[in-house]
C-alpha cells in the first residue's frame, strides 16, 4: 500500500485490557495498520465491540498501546516525549461522539475555545478574540454564541463548538468518533457537510469512525473494516462497498436496511447470526469464521492472510478474490 | 393491510407536561389508529413527542412531572384516558407489551433471566412459580435464544446487547398480548444483529396476531416491518399513510426532506449531505401555525397563523398537515 506519503500511519497496534477474568487480557486492537493520506477523509467501520473507538484512542495517546506505532509525517510518537511529544501531538485532534458530555457547563463557548487557543500559544486577547469569531464562522455558527453556556445549544450546535475547539489548535488530522450519531436526522448532514468543508478548505485529514454504513460511504474516500479488533478489509469506499472482498463486509452491507418498501418486501432471512464473540477468547484462525456463512475447516486452523484485490483494496480472507469477484453467493439485498 | 377494526384507536389526544419550571405540550392533537396483526410506525426525531405519546397514556412517566392528557385512546374496548393506576398497571405488561430501546436499564440487573420472566407470567397469567418457569423456557425458545436452558441461569449483564433484547422480547409477549409498543427496539442495536430482532419481530407478530406501535427514527426499520406510518414533529402528525406510499412519494415538506435526506447508492464519496435547514424547535407552548414553517421552502405567510390539520391529499389513503400539498403536490415534486 502506498503509505509513503502518508500523514499518518499506524503501524501493527496492540492495545489491551485486563479482562474481568483473572490474568486475562482482551485485545481491544490486536495488530492494525493503517494510514491517512494528507487531506482525505477515511472511515473506520465495524459493529460495536470491534476496537474501532479503541484504536481511534490509542492513536491520540488516550489508551496507552501495548506495541507497535504511530507516525505523524514518519516520526514515531513514541520515540517523543515531554514537551515534545505534546507538541507533536496537537496535530492530532479528537472528536467525541457527545456533543453534550465534551463540554463544560460552566464555561462560555468563547472561554471554551480560548482555553484551547492558549494552548496553541495564542496569548494575545485581541488575537485570542479575532480567532475565536475566525473559528466559529468556520464551523457555522454565529458570533452570539461565544458568550452562551453549552447548555443553552443544541446537541449540532454543540458539536460545532467541539469541532471548532479542536480547529483552534490548527490540527492536520482530527479523530472523529461517531461524531454524528447523536444528532437528529436532520441535522446529521448539515454536520456533516461540515467535515466535507473543512476537508476541502482547510485540507484536515480525518479518520471517520462509525457504524453507519452509508453515511460513510458518502464521506469518505477510503474505507477501513474492523472485527474483533483487527483490520479484515480495506480500499476505496466505491470498490469495498460495490465490491466486498470480505464475507463479514459482504454481510454487513446486506444487513442495512432500505428506507424503500419494495426492496425490502424482497429481504430475505438475516445471514449473520449471533453477535460478535467475546474478545477475551478469540475464535481460533479467522475471527469471522463463527458466524461466517462461508467459512471452511481451514478457517479455524490459519489466520487468513491480506489478500491484495485491486488497487488499494485488500480483504483478510481465503476466498477474497471469489468473493471479490461476486462469484460467492452473498446474500443480496440491493 | 388488515381490514379488522382497530384495537387502538386514538383520537385527539393532547399532552401536557408542567414540571417545576415550565409547561409543555409534547403531543398536540394526535390520531391514529391500529388493527390486529398490524404494524404503526411512529417516526420523529428527539423532541417530536414520539415516546411521550405512547407512555404517557400507560402511566410511564418520569417522577416529578404532572401531566394532563385530554382526547380519547380506546383500546379493545376500553378508554385509557382517565382510567385508574391499578387498571393501568394490568395492562401493562399484560394485553399491552412494551419494549424499551435499551434493555440494560430495563431489566432488573440483580435478579435472573428466568426470574424476571417467570415473574410476568406469574402476575398476568396467574401461573404458579414452577407453571411460570416453564412458561419462560417456552419464551426464550420463542424469541429463538440459542441455549435457552442455560440462559435462564444468567444475570442480564452476562448477556450480550441483542440477547437482552431478545429478553426484553420474551418478557413483553409473556402474556400473549394483544398490542405491543416497541420503542427504538433496534437502535441501541449493531446493524446485523438489528436484522435478526427486526425478523423475529415480525414473525412474532404473526404467530400472536398482535397489533404492533413501532417508535423509531430509521426509515429503513419502517420499510422493512410496518405497513402503516406516521410522521411526527414537534408533537403533531405531519403525514399518515401506507408505508409504501409516505416512503416513496412523501408529501409533507418535512417527510420528504427526512427521506430525501438518507443517503442513496448512488451518492458519490464527497459528495454534499442533503439535509433539512435550520434545527427543530424547541418544546414550549403550542405553535400558533404549522410547526414546521421556519424550515420549509414551500411555507406562505397563512402557514405562520393558521396550524394546518390532516387531511386527505391527492392519494385519499394518506393524510398530510399542510395547506399546499394538495393544492400544487405536482409543483412540490418537481421541486
Amino acid at each position: 500500500m502506498p503509505a509513503d506519503t502518508a500523514l499518518l500511519k499506524v503501524e501493527n497496534l496492540v492495545t489491551r485490557f485486563k479482562s474481568v477474568e483473572r490474568g486475562k487480557w482482551v485485545k481491544a486492537v490486536d495488530g492494525v495498520s493503517i494510514h491517512l493520506n494528507p487531506g482525505e477523509i477515511v472511515g473506520l467501520v465495524g459493529e460495536s465491540g470491534c476496537g474501532k473507538s479503541t484504536l481511534g484512542r490509542s492513536i491520540v495517546g488516550l489508551e496507552k498501546p501495548q506495541s507497535g506505532r504511530v507516525l505523524l509525517d514518519g516520526v514515531d510518537l513514541g520515540t517523543l516525549g515531554g514537551r515534545k511529544l505534546r507538541e507533536t501531538r496537537r496535530a492530532i485532534q479528537y472528536v467525541f461522539q457527545d456533543p453534550y458530555a465534551s463540554l463544560n457547563d460552566r464555561q462560555t463557548i468563547g472561554e471554551a475555545i480560548t482555553e484551547a487557543l492558549i494552548i496553541h500559544g495564542v496569548a494575545d486577547r485581541t488575537e485570542q478574540r479575532r480567532r475565536i469569531l475566525e473559528l466559529l464562522d468556520q464551523v457555522g455558527l454565529p458570533a452570539v454564541l461565544a458568550e452562551r453556556y453549552p447548555r443553552e445549544l443544541s446537541g449540532g450546535q454543540r458539536q460545532r463548538v467541539a469541532i471548532a475547539r479542536s480547529l483552534a489548535v490548527e490540527p492536520r488530522v482530527l479523530i472523529c468518533d461517531e461524531p454524528v450519531s447523536a444528532l437528529d436526522l436532520s441535522i446529521r448532514a448539515q454536520v456533516m457537510n461540515l467535515f466535507l468543508t473543512l476537508q476541502k478548505e482547510l485540507g484536515v485529514a480525518c479518520l471517520f469512525i462509525a457504524h453507519d454504513l452509508a453515511l460513510v460511504r458518502q464521506a469518505a474516500s477510503r474505507v477501513y473494516v474492523m472485527y474483533l479488533g483487527k483490520v479484515i478489509e480495506g480500499g476505496s469506499s466505491l470498490d469495498v462497498y460495490a465490491r466486498p472482498g470480505h464475507p463479514y463486509t459482504s454481510a454487513l452491507l446486506a444487513s442495512v436496511p432500505s428506507a424503500d418498501p419494495r426492496i425490502e418486501a424482497l429481504r430475505e432471512a438475516p445471514v449473520l447470526k449471533g453477535d460478535i464473540p467475546s474478545p477475551t477468547n478469540p475464535p481460533s484462525g479467522c475471527r469471522f469464521r463463527t458466524r461466517c456463512p462461508q467459512a471452511m475447516a481451514i478457517c479455524a486452523v490459519n489466520e487468513p492472510e491480506t489478500v491484495a484485490l485491486s488497487s488499494g483494496h485488500s480483504a483478510a480472507c481465503v476466498i477474497a478474490e471469489q468473493v471479490h469477484r461476486g462469484e460467492v453467493i452473498a446474500p443480496k439485498v440491493h | 393491510m388488515s381490514t379488522s377494526s382497530p384495537i387502538l384507536t386514538v383520537r385527539d389526544l393532547s399532552i401536557d407536561l408542567f414540571t417545576a419550571r415550565s409547561a409543555l405540550r409534547p403531543v398536540d392533537q394526535v390520531s391514529y389508529s391500529v388493527a390486529a396483526g398490524e404494524t404503526l410506525a411512529i417516526v420523529g426525531e428527539s423532541g417530536s413527542g414520539k415516546t411521550v405519546l405512547n407512555f404517557a397514556p400507560l402511566g410511564l412517566m418520569p417522577l416529578g412531572v404532572s401531566i394532563h392528557v385530554s382526547g380519547s385512546i380506546r383500546f379493545d374496548g376500553k378508554e385509557l384516558v382517565g382510567m385508574n393506576d391499578e387498571a393501568l398497571r394490568k395492562l401493562r405488561g399484560g394485553s399491552i407489551g412494551v419494549i424499551f430501546q435499551d434493555p440494560m436499564s430495563a431489566l432488573n440487573p440483580a435478579r435472573t433471566i428466568r426470574r424476571q420472566i417467570a415473574e410476568v407470567a406469574e402476575l398476568h397469567l396467574s401461573l404458579t412459580s414452577t407453571q411460570a418457569e416453564a412458561r419462560a423456557l417456552d419464551l426464550l425458545k420463542m424469541v429463538r435464544m440459542s441455549d435457552p436452558e442455560a440462559r435462564l441461569r444468567q444475570y442480564p449483564h452476562e448477556l450480550s446487547g441483542g440477547l437482552r433484547q431478545r429478553v426484553m422480547i420474551a418478557i413483553a409477549i409473556a402474556a400473549e398480548p394483544k398490542l405491543l409498543i416497541a420503542d427504538e427496539p433496534t437502535t441501541a442495536l449493531d446493524v446485523t444483529v438489528q436484522a435478526q430482532i427486526i425478523a423475529l419481530l415480525k414473525d412474532l407478530q404473526k404467530r400472536l396476531n398482535m397489533a404492533m406501535v413501532l417508535i423509531t427514527h430509521d426509515m429503513g426499520v419502517v420499510a422493512g416491518i410496518a405497513s402503516r406510518l406516521a410522521v411526527m414533529y414537534a408533537g403533531r402528525v405531519m403525514e399518515y399513510g401506507p408505508v409504501q406510499s409516505v416512503l416513496t412519494a412523501p408529501r409533507h415538506p418535512y417527510t420528504m426532506g427526512l427521506i430525501d435526506a438518507i443517503p442513496r447508492a448512488e451518492d458519490l464519496p464527497g459528495s454534499t449531505f442533503r439535509g433539512l435547514p435550520g434545527m427543530p424547535p424547541v418544546l414550549g407552548a403550542p405553535i400558533p401555525g404549522c410547526a414546521f414553517v421556519e424550515r420549509c421552502r414551500h411555507a406562505v405567510p397563512t402557514c405562520e397563523t393558521a396550524r394546518p390539520l390532516l387531511a386527505p391529499t391527492a392519494d385519499r389513503h394518506v393524510l398530510a398537515a399542510c395547506p399546499i400539498v394538495n393544492r400544487s403536490s405536482e409543483a412540490l415534486h418537481a421541486g
